[in-house]
């Protein structure tokens, strides 16, 4: 039986972990390295590193941080941000990321899902949905794909823009809700469900976590494959050990979280 | 969990794309000394070959050009091998995901995995097949050794279909789908989940693989 994922994401720039952690023991917890380490022991099921780094060193020091990552790290790693042709892929695949995430570069060029794919399998492409509400969009309300962290509203409506990621050739939607970023009042449902209903490629649900109850009705009512945190857990509100513990006690079949010491190596 | 003794020289072929990484890193992990090689010679010229999970079935057939006579008469032959995902698939003769000739090592092809949401990806279980006469004599599968009940991370569309139902060491569910998780045959194993993607018990499988090369 397949296991719902429990994806932990760290904001990286420059090779530095952006918003803070509240990790106890920890020696540096600004290294994306040791923190990825830290969230495999405490059970997550995949690491995201998404880089916000806008110049061109930062992409440098962005290849050096998967590479080292990679080394130690044993659990599957995506990597987004900036990501515009299957050369950049390529690059964050051969430092060590086992999947690329690919947002306004899809937009510019949609065909770049294809290519990736073919080249590298479609269970390497993530195609990343940024979706906010508009009352106002271009064909009507509905939810529409943003690029640029959320900044720059596109013409294309979030339902049909995942159906034509996933004909094309990614092989999972990471769908992050702009509304319900950073609310910590749920995972926005109703826009999860009909994603994944849309497509048949796994959706991420992301933006809106703040207790294991979320993360139970996004599996169940949202229908996610996957769902995606960060703040409850860099901030030390809650651990992944605790989430997977209150999601067994519904019922809900996550992997098991290590016992303690197997992850010690 | 270093080894005690000289470590295992194991060639890692590298069909040109994708990540390797984390398995050159898993392996060395478990004392193994890894070359990355894009030459068969090479490959088939070490203590074992590991055939990495990354990439399509068609690009695949390309980089084995023509080699797979002399990587399945090394294999007959007994070179120790692990083919992981991709690799797996590659033991058999041909895929419905792309034309082109496998390695033909293990009788069978590679079909569409038969479920709603396609690729699997994520954590499935690992479940050991039942233990034939000759193996409950012994002690078990020994890729398994210390496993039961493992959790490994699968990201794969395609899976194996034995012709010989004994080649399948493990299976696995899909929705209603059920696969080989494993296959065995003489010295080549292959999985279809990446043990270098699944946390400690991954790394333990890679270990057991070595400690099998290492005991050949």
């Amino acid at each position: 039986m397949l296991r719902p994922r429990i994806i932990v994401c760290l904001d990286v720039q420059d090779g530095r972990v952006v918003k803070g952690t509240n990790f106890v023991g920890l020696r540096d917890v600004g290294d994306p390295v040791e923190l990825a380490r830290r969230y495999e022991e405490e059970g997550a099921d995949e690491v995201v590193f998404l880089d916000i780094s806008a110049s061109h060193e930062g992409r440098g020091t962005l290849l050096d941080t998967v590479r080292r990552t990679a080394e130690v790290l044993f659990i599957p790693l995506t990597v987004g941000g900036g990501v515009r042709t299957e050369d950049d892929m390529n690059a964050l695949l051969r430092a060590g990321a086992d999947k690329v995430s690919v947002n306004s570069g899809a937009v510019r060029d949609p065909d770049v899902l294809t290519r990736g794919a073919r080249l590298f399998g479609s269970q390497c492409v993530v195609a990343s949905i940024d979706a906010k509400w508009m009352d106002e969009g271009a064909s009507g309300p509905g939810w529409y794909h943003h690029t640029h962290g959320g900044r720059r509203p596109t013409e294309l409506e979030v339902i049909a823009w995942a159906r034509e990621c996933a004909r094309r050739g990614a092989g999972e939607i990471l769908l992050t809700s702009m509304d319900r970023d950073g609310v910590r009042t749920g995972y926005d449902l109703e826009l999860t469900s009909a994603v994944a209903d849309a497509v048949d490629i796994p959706v991420i649900a992301s933006g809106g976590a703040g207790e294991a109850a979320h993360l139970r009705d996004g599996f169940t009512q949202g229908k996610a494959d996957a769902v995606l945190l960060a703040g409850i857990l860099h901030d030390g509100l809650t651990t992944v050990t605790e989430l997977k513990s209150a999601l067994e006690g519904w019922g809900i079949p996550v992997r098991p979280c290590a016992a303690a010491g197997e992850a010690s190596r | 969990m270093s080894r005690q003794t000289r470590p295992v020289e194991v060639a890692l072929f590298d069909y040109g794309a994708g990540n390797l990484h984390s398995l050159a890193k898993g392996l060395e992990a478990g004392g193994a000394r890894v070359t990355v090689t894009t030459r068969w010679d090479e490959a088939l010229a070490r203590e074992a070959l590991v055939l990495p999970g990354v990439g399509s079935f068609g690009a695949a057939v390309q980089a084995l050009a023509g080699s797979e006579a002399q990587v399945r008469e090394a294999l007959e032959a007994g070179l120790p091998c692990l083919g992981i995902c991709l690799g797996m698939q590659l033991l058999f003769d041909s895929s419905e995901e792309s034309d082109g000739a496998g390695i033909g090592l293990i009788p069978g092809r590679v079909r569409r995995i038969r479920a709603r949401t396609v690729p699997q990806m994520g954590w499935n279980d690992v479940e050991p097949a039942p233990a034939t006469e000759s193996q409950a004599q012994g002690s078990g599968e020994p890729l398994f050794r210390e496993l039961d009940g493992m959790t490994a991370y699968y990201a794969n569309s395609y899976v194996c279909e034995p012709v010989d139902e004994a080649d399948t060491i493990a299976w696995s569910t899909y929705g209603h789908d059920r696969f080989a998780a494993a296959v065995r045959r003489g010295r080549c194993w292959g999985v279809q989940f990446h043990p270098e993607k699944s946390s400690a018990p991954g790394l333990r499988l890679l270990e057991n693989f070595l400690d099998e090369v290492e005991g050949s």
